[in-house]
Formats: C-alpha cells, sequence, structure tokens
C-alpha cells in the first residue's frame, strides 16, 4: 500500500516539494490582494469570499511554504482554501515576481487529489455514476447526446483542415452557441468538421488536481483530430481553448499538431481583413463586455471582441471600471460552483452590478461558464439586464459580402 | 470550542472568526525575514464597536491581540503563538472626500494607492506620495508605523499630514484626536493642533501598542501641474552627498534618492553614486527648482544622466527604475530576502554610514561569499534636512546559515549605526531591542504610557520592546 493510499504523502513524494525554490520567492508584498492601481477595487473573489487570506495568493504561499516546511499537512481545511479558488488569475497579473500562482495551485491540487481530498461535489461530478470519468461531461449527461443539437450530421467525423471543438457547456446547455458557431462557420464557407466522440477537454480533471486523467483525455481528442488531418481547432470557450492551448502541450510534453483559436479571434482577423461584414443593429444597443478570466488573463484575447463589435452599427460599447487585465472575475471559474457556492455567488453578484451601473442594456462576454453564472445572477437579482454570449451577436448580425 | 472562540464569534460573526490552522498559517510574519508565532485565532473586525469589542474578550482572556493591516513592513511584526491576530483590511472604506477642508476619511484597512487613484480621478492626491509599499499597504498600517513616503524632501513623513483619528484604546474605549475630540460639535476632524496636547502624534508610529487606529483624517491637495526629473552621476559619493546636501539647503528638490551601494543603474558602471531628483510644482516653479538642482550637481563634478529612469522610478513607483532596469530585476528570479536596516541620520553622516558600509562588507567578504549575502542597495532619501538611509542586503532565505547571517547582520548594523547617529524610522519588534536600550529616559517614559494605557499589555505586546515587566505579569 502506498502511502497515498494510506491517506498521506511523504516528503519527496509531493508536487509542492519540487516547488520549493519557487515558494520562498513570494516575498508577501500583498499586490496579488486587490486592483489598488484602479482604485479601491476587489481582486481576488476566493478572498473575497473565504474572508482570511489562506483563499489568495499569499495566503496559499504561506501555506505552501508550511507545507515544504513540514509545519502543516495536507487536510481537508487545507483543501476547501485550494480548491475554492477560481483560478482568474488576477493575483499572477500583478504579481511582484513574476510567479506562476496559479501553477503552484495546481501543485497543490495534485498532492490533495493524490491523497483523495478533493471536496465532495467535484469529486461526485468526476467521479459518480453519471460523472465525467463515465459520460466524459461535466453535466452527467449521456455521451451520446453531445451532437443532439446538430441537424445536419454530414461534417461530423470528416477530413477537414477546420475543426470545432464543440466543449460541453455549447454541447449540453448553451446549444445554442453550438448552433451559432457552426452557422457563423457555414455562412463564411469553411470547411469544417466536429467529432462525434468529443470528450470534454480535460479542465476539471486539471481543476480537481487530476492531471493523468486529463491528459488521458487529451490524448483521446487530439488522436482523431490528427487522424482527420486537422490544422486549426476552433473554439468557442475559452477554458477548453486554454486547456488545449496552455495545459495539452505541458502535460503531453510536446506541441500541438494543429492551432488551437477562438471563434473570435478568428472572425475579428476576418473583419478586419474585410472578408465578413455585420448587418447594423437597430435600435442601438449599448453593450459592457466582460473580459473572461481565462478569454483574458490567461489567453490574452482582450481586443478581438472589442474590434469585432466596433464593426457592428449601432453598437456602443461601454467599459466596467475594471475591465481588460482588471477584470474582476464573474466566480463560475475553477469549478468551484459545485462546493463553494457561496464564494461564487458572491463574486458574481459584485460583477453583475459593476455591469447594472454602465447603464449598459447588454452584459456581453465571451464565455460559457460565464453566461450561465451572469444568467443565474440575473435572475436571483431580479434585473432585465441582458445576458449574451458573443456568438449569439456574431451569427445573428453576420453578413458576407457577396451573399445576397 | 474554547469560550474564548465563542465569545470572538460573539463580537465578530462567525465567518469573520477562524481557529482554522490553514488561515492562522497565513498571519504569521510581514514581508521581511523574521520569524513569527501562530496566532491561535484570527479576527476581522468591520467597525470600530468591534473592534472594541474583540479587545475587551481579549483583556477579559488575558490574551495578546496583534494587529495586522497588509503586513507589507519587513521587520517583523513579533506575532506570538496562541494570540488574538485582529486583521483591519475589512475596514477598507474611503468615508468621506472632503475636498471643502483638504482633508479625506478613510477606514485605517484602505490601501494607499488605491485612495491615491480615487482621489486622482477628481484631480486631488493624498498630501504625501506613500510609502514603498503603497500598491498593498494599508494607510492605517503606514499612520501607525509613520513610513516613510516618497517626496520625504518636500512634504515630509506620512504622520506630518494626519489631522485626526479615531482609536480603539486597549481597555476598549473609543478616542477621537485634535479638533475631533469635540464630542459636543460632532467630532469634526479639521485641525490636528487642538483641545489640548497632540494625542494624534501619541498614535503616528506607535506600531498599535498604545491603541488601534480605526478612522483616518488625511490631510490632500491637487496634483501639482508639473513634474520635472534629473539625474545625475558622481565620480566619489561624497560629491553626491554634498550636492544633495546644497539642494537640501536651497529646498529645490521634492524627492531626492541617492544610490551609494548595490548595482549601479544599467549602462552607468563609471560612476560611483547617483542622485534622482523630481521636482514638483506648477510649471514654471519646477522648471526653475530642476534647474537649481541641475546646476547644483553639476557644481559638485555631476555627469548629467538621461533622467528617463527618474521618470519610470516615479511613475510606476518601481525601484526597479532607480537603476534603470525593468520591474523584475528588483530582487531577480531568485528566492533572496531582505532584512532592512533603515533610520534618518544628519545628511553630513551619511558619508560616513557609506565608509562605514563599505568597508563592513570588504572586512566580511569572505562571510558573505560563504553565505551568498548580496548588498540589493544602499539607497538614501533625503528629507528636507536630514537623510534616511535603507540598507537592503539579500540572502538565500532557504539556507538556515544565511538566514541565521542575516538576521545576526540586521541587528549588527542596527547596534553599530544606532551608537553612532542613526534614528531608525520603522522598529517594530525585530530591531527593538538595539534600539530603544539606547533611548534612556525616553524609554522608561514610553513604558510608562504603555503600562497606563494597556496594563495587561495586551496590544502587540515585544513590539517597540514593550515587554511586561515582572511585576505586571
Amino acid at each position: 500500500m502506498s502511502s497515498a493510499e494510506k491517506g498521506t504523502l511523504r516528503m519527496g513524494e509531493r508536487r509542492i516539494d519540487e516547488l520549493k525554490n519557487l515558494i520562498y520567492q513570494c516575498n508577501r508584498c500583498g499586490q496579488c490582494l486587490d486592483f489598488a492601481t484602479i482604485g479601491q477595487a476587489n481582486k481576488c473573489p476566493a478572498f473575497e469570499g473565504g474572508l482570511f487570506e489562506s483563499y489568495a495568493a499569499r495566503g496559499k504561499y504561506n501555506i505552501a511554504r508550511a507545507l515544504v516546511d513540514g509545519v502543516i499537512d495536507y487536510d481537508m481545511d487545507l483543501a476547501e482554501r485550494v480548491f475554492a479558488c477560481n483560478e482568474c488569475r488576477a493575483c499572477a497579473q500583478d504579481c511582484f515576481k513574476y510567479l506562476d500562482t496559479t501553477g503552484m495551485f495546481t501543485a497543490l491540487k495534485e498532492d490533495l487529489a493524490q491523497l483523495g481530498l478533493i471536496p465532495p461535489n467535484l469529486k461526485e461530478a468526476l467521479e459518480g455514476g453519471m460523472g465525467l470519468d463515465e459520460t466524459h461531461n461535466v453535466y452527467g449527461a449521456p455521451h451520446g447526446e453531445r451532437l443532439a443539437w446538430l441537424q445536419d450530421r454530414a461534417r461530423v467525423d470528416v477530413p477537414a483542415e477546420t475543426a470545432i471543438f464543440v466543449g460541453c457547456s455549447s454541447a449540453y446547455v448553451r446549444q445554442n452557441m453550438a448552433v451559432d458557431t457552426v452557422g457563423a462557420l457555414e455562412r463564411l464557407g469553411v470547411d469544417y468538421t466536429v467529432l462525434s466522440d468529443e470528450w470534454c477537454c480535460g479542465h476539471p480533471y486539471m481543476a480537481a488536481g487530476q492531471i493523468d486523467k486529463a491528459r488521458e483525455v487529451l490524448e483521446h481528442t487530439i488522436s482523431q483530430y490528427v487522424d482527420l488531418g486537422v490544422k486549426r481547432l476552433v473554439f468557442n470557450c475559452p477554458g477548453c481553448l486554454k486547456t488545449f492551448k496552455h495545459d495539452a502541450p505541458e502535460i503531453l510534453g510536446k506541441a500541438l499538431p494543429f492551432e488551437p483559436m477562438h471563434l473570435l479571434e478568428l472572425m475579428a482577423y476576418l473583419a478586419d481583413q474585410g472578408k465578413v461584414q455585420f448587418k447594423p443593429i437597430s435600435p442601438k444597443i449599448t453593450i459592457t463586455y466582460h473580459d473572461s478570466c481565462t478569454m483574458g488573463r490567461w489567453l490574452d484575447i482582450y481586443e478581438a471582441p472589442r474590434i469585432l463589435l466596433k464593426h457592428i452599427s449601432g453598437v456602443a460599447l461601454t467599459e466596467m471600471p475594471r475591465n481588460r487585465g482588471n477584470a474582476y472575475c464573474c466566480g463560475a471559474g475553477g469549478l468551484i460552483r459545485y462546493d463553494y457556492t457561496d464564494i461564487s455567488n458572491r463574486a458574481g453578484n459584485e460583477r453583475f452590478q459593476e455591469a447594472v451601473a454602465t447603464g449598459a442594456d447588454v452584459l456581453m462576454t465571451s464565455c460559457p461558464a460565464c453566461l450561465v453564472q451572469f444568467q443565474q445572477t440575473r435572475s436571483r437579482n431580479r434585473s432585465r439586464m441582458k445576458i449574451m454570449d458573443i456568438t449569439q451577436i456574431i451569427w445573428e448580425q453576420l453578413a458576407v459580402p457577396g451573399e445576397g | 470550542m474554547s469560550q474564548l472562540f465563542e465569545q470572538l464569534v460573539d463580537v465578530c460573526a462567525p465567518e469573520r472568526v477562524s481557529d482554522k490552522l490553514p488561515d492562522r498559517i497565513c498571519y504569521t510574519r510581514d514581508a521581511g525575514p523574521s520569524p513569527g508565532g501562530i496566532p491561535g485565532y484570527v479576527v476581522r473586525p468591520t467597525t470600530p464597536q468591534e473592534v472594541s469589542g474583540v479587545l475587551e474578550v481579549a483583556n477579559a482572556h488575558r490574551t495578546p491581540v496583534f494587529i495586522w493591516g497588509r503586513s507589507t513592513t519587513f521587520i517583523g511584526l513579533g506575532i506570538q503563538d496562541g494570540c488574538i491576530l485582529m486583521a483591519l483590511d475589512m475596514m477598507d472604506k474611503i468615508i468621506e472626500m472632503d475636498f471643502d477642508n483638504k482633508v479625506i476619511a478613510v477606514e485605517p484597512g484602505t490601501v494607499w494607492h488605491a485612495v491615491d487613484v480615487e482621489l486622482n480621478k477628481f484631480g486631488w492626491e493624498l498630501a504625501v506620495p506613500g510609502p514603498g509599499g503603497m500598491f498593498s499597504c494599508t494607510i492605517g498600517g503606514s499612520v501607525a508605523y509613520n513610513a516613510v513616503p516618497h517626496a520625504l524632501a518636500e512634504y515630509g513623513m506620512t504622520g506630518n499630514h494626519v489631522i485626526g483619528l479615531e482609536v480603539v484604546l486597549p481597555d476598549g474605549q473609543i478616542i477621537n484626536t485634535g479638533s475631533g475630540a469635540n464630542e459636543a460639535a460632532g467630532h469634526l476632524h479639521f485641525e490636528r493642533y487642538a483641545n489640548g496636547p497632540d494625542l494624534t502624534g501619541l498614535f503616528v508610529g506607535s506600531y498599535g501598542v498604545f491603541g488601534i487606529i480605526t478612522k483616518i483624517y488625511f490631510r490632500i491637495r491637487r496634483v501639482p501641474d508639473m513634474e520635472a526629473y534629473a539625474f545625475y552621476g558622481f565620480d566619489h559619493f561624497e560629491q553626491a552627498v554634498d550636492a544633495a546636501h546644497a539642494i537640501q539647503r536651497q529646498a529645490a528638490a521634492t524627492h531626492m534618492v541617492g544610490l551609494f551601494g548595490g548595482p549601479k543603474p544599467a549602462n552607468y558602471d563609471a560612476h560611483d553614486a547617483f542622485l534622482h531628483i523630481v521636482v514638483r510644482d506648477s510649471r514654471v516653479a519646477a522648471q526653475e527648482r530642476i534647474r537649481v538642482t541641475e546646476a547644483v550637481c553639476e557644481s559638485f563634478g555631476g555627469y548629467r544622466l538621461d533622467n528617463n529612469a527618474t521618470r519610470l522610478y516615479w511613475e510606476g513607483h518601481m525601484y526597479s527604475w532607480l537603476r534603470n532596469t525593468p520591474p523584475d530585476h528588483y530582487y531577480g528570479n531568485r528566492p533572496f530576502m531582505c532584512p532592512e536596516v533603515a533610520g534618518f541620520m544628519p545628511t553630513d553622516k551619511v558619508k560616513d554610514a557609506i565608509a562605514f558600509l563599505r568597508n563592513d562588507a570588504l572586512e566580511h567578504a569572505d562571510e558573505w561569499a560563504k553565505y551568498d549575502i548580496r548588498t540589493k542597495c544602499n539607497d538614501v532619501y533625503f528629507s528636507s534636512n536630514a537623510a534616511f538611509i535603507w540598507i537592503d542586503t539579500l540572502y538565500p532565505e532557504m539556507d538556515e546559515e544565511a538566514w541565521q547571517y542575516g538576521l545576526a547582520l540586521r541587528s549588527r548594523y542596527t547596534e553599530e549605526l544606532c551608537r553612532r547617529y542613526m534614528s531608525p524610522g520603522g522598529i517594530l519588534q525585530a530591531v527593538a531591542p538595539e534600539v530603544m536600550t539606547k533611548l534612556g529616559a525616553g524609554f522608561d517614559f514610553i513604558k510608562f504610557l504603555k503600562r497606563s494605557l494597556d496594563p495587561n499589555f495586551i496590544l502587540n505586546p515585544g513590539v517597540m520592546h514593550l515587554e511586561p515587566e515582572a511585576s505586571h505579569v
């Protein structure tokens, strides 16, 4: 029986011990705690919701240091602080020492996962009867229904240079995003394919510290794209894109054999080339755009959505005080809604109120997790503000030159 | 669950009190290398009444309370095992910006730079630009510490600009200072030196040993029209000190930093020492004042250098630019920590201090090499009439022997320089034995005040070397 099976991990068996050099580099300056450069503004949703520094990056560095120094050991209290993180990466953005904060958090999660110290609801979503292990999606829906939204199956599993990675959210719970994405590529005449046996991108496994499982699902999906000759993989979910673009090369130890990109990047490029146009919107609407953490701080895609919206006549863009790299998390990231709903809701409310205060008609995002979070937050707030994913406006307003 | 824990929960609400180890372990030490104990409880009050309630509970249980703003100091908080750690960073509201009376009222947990940014939106700023940790340090902490700010030369210390305070005394009483003490008038804070002795001054720079600051009334002013910069290199550090002294006499600089050790600014290896000068004023006055500083520097043999480094340092608040390098060069990507020694001295003593530091590093070169000790900087902020030196050595904190050497080095430098002419600004706990024991009757009076205000030694015991005497234990 290994020490992990006995409920302990010895020094040297733990991932965290490999990072001692990094952990000691934190100089506890506290710049990970607030967005002070833009005024008195919250930065870390976990800290604001959890209320103690143990939930924030500086605290987790203190905890990690206490772990490698043998002052503290892993337990469920510690696990709660680690798994309540939204992975919004705001802490890393302003780190005085440019530390890879979230990389260190992942190491903590890996050790906790080894010890079986995963929060109960997340564990159930992964390993339960209709969990991710079984159904390959995080919504407990049958795998066979993954393409239920797709009317025309002609492009399923066919060789093509472009493929669409549908992702669990648009496959099961926000299917209009999948329809809109496919529709936009159809209108542009892009030759594409989708997989009938697409699995979850693996992000939930990463969030749970189960790196081996993430590797397995990535290998499963990537091998199919290779067989179909895919050169470009298009995403409408920044979380899935981030998993492929950032995590996959690291955990697979090799570069991807195709280029991953967000639908918005493709569209903004085509719009600037004059290859797509957009119908004007009437009556005029004011949109405030929420930079999802993954789209922004992880993928550094801030301008593409704004460029697209500027191409649509009748759209006025108004920014929230915290925008681009300073955007506050919607509270849905890191899969924390499974176990830390209060922290998630608190952040969602704060960000939603910030959007409402702009006076915009529409709160727009480009991430299905943010979309769902804001829709639920709107319901709780009994607000009439319209919530949209940007793929919707792209699809609705798209006008291809030469098309009648 | 202990009775003490239950009583803290009664005061502060359950979600703002923790006795869980992963929470407590995060509140043991500041940004410096001094170790600290693990608190027994962490509480996050949101009102002065809750602060008062926590102190009453602490007194009843004879349990020490340590105060936490954002803990960005470098010289040790002295946190004791089992104490109550009171984190004030949830008290983070800007209460009022009163542009008519040029005062802002804030809670202690507001972040310095954040408040400045809020004022900037209206063309105003805090009356002094803030200390090195301005991006994360709290205003309450900066006042309690009387932090040395940027622009020391013209604006003086943080404490100079405090108009009044609301303070919770160790026994839980809440008082106001200055004009704000006038209860009959509704605690109007507009003048510090009113209604008797300067009680504000008692709490400024006392590190929370006499009371807990729960509101700060701070002077604000219009953002000046112009900022002008000068950057000079010198063949000998004595010339740079002489130039700084002359500029002080002419009151020409708003901010003046001398670089007398550590890495030289990139591309300027030929020079021995450097002066960065910032002037803030109306357009005409700023141009005239910067011309004066340039003339003075050149009269002492200074070489005019590209002042873009000065501008970047000032506008970005990044020390790295003092050495003409981008921000990630400041510490480098190594696990090094800094046992800072810092204090005021007469300007003409800077020459002696720099010579001492340089000679000492040579004399102990073997030990420095053995423990991989480096000089991050020997920088000096010049005030209107004196100098504040920052002696920053770096040591590899993961090496236990080097760490001990670093702490010992800090003690030795503090001891040596205080015996000659230095008076530290920040004392807190780690260097308090070296500093306070040199104050004679002055320290006796501070101890008398402590005993009178805090007979149970509840608040920050050990800070400023204020331990309960045997008769009080």
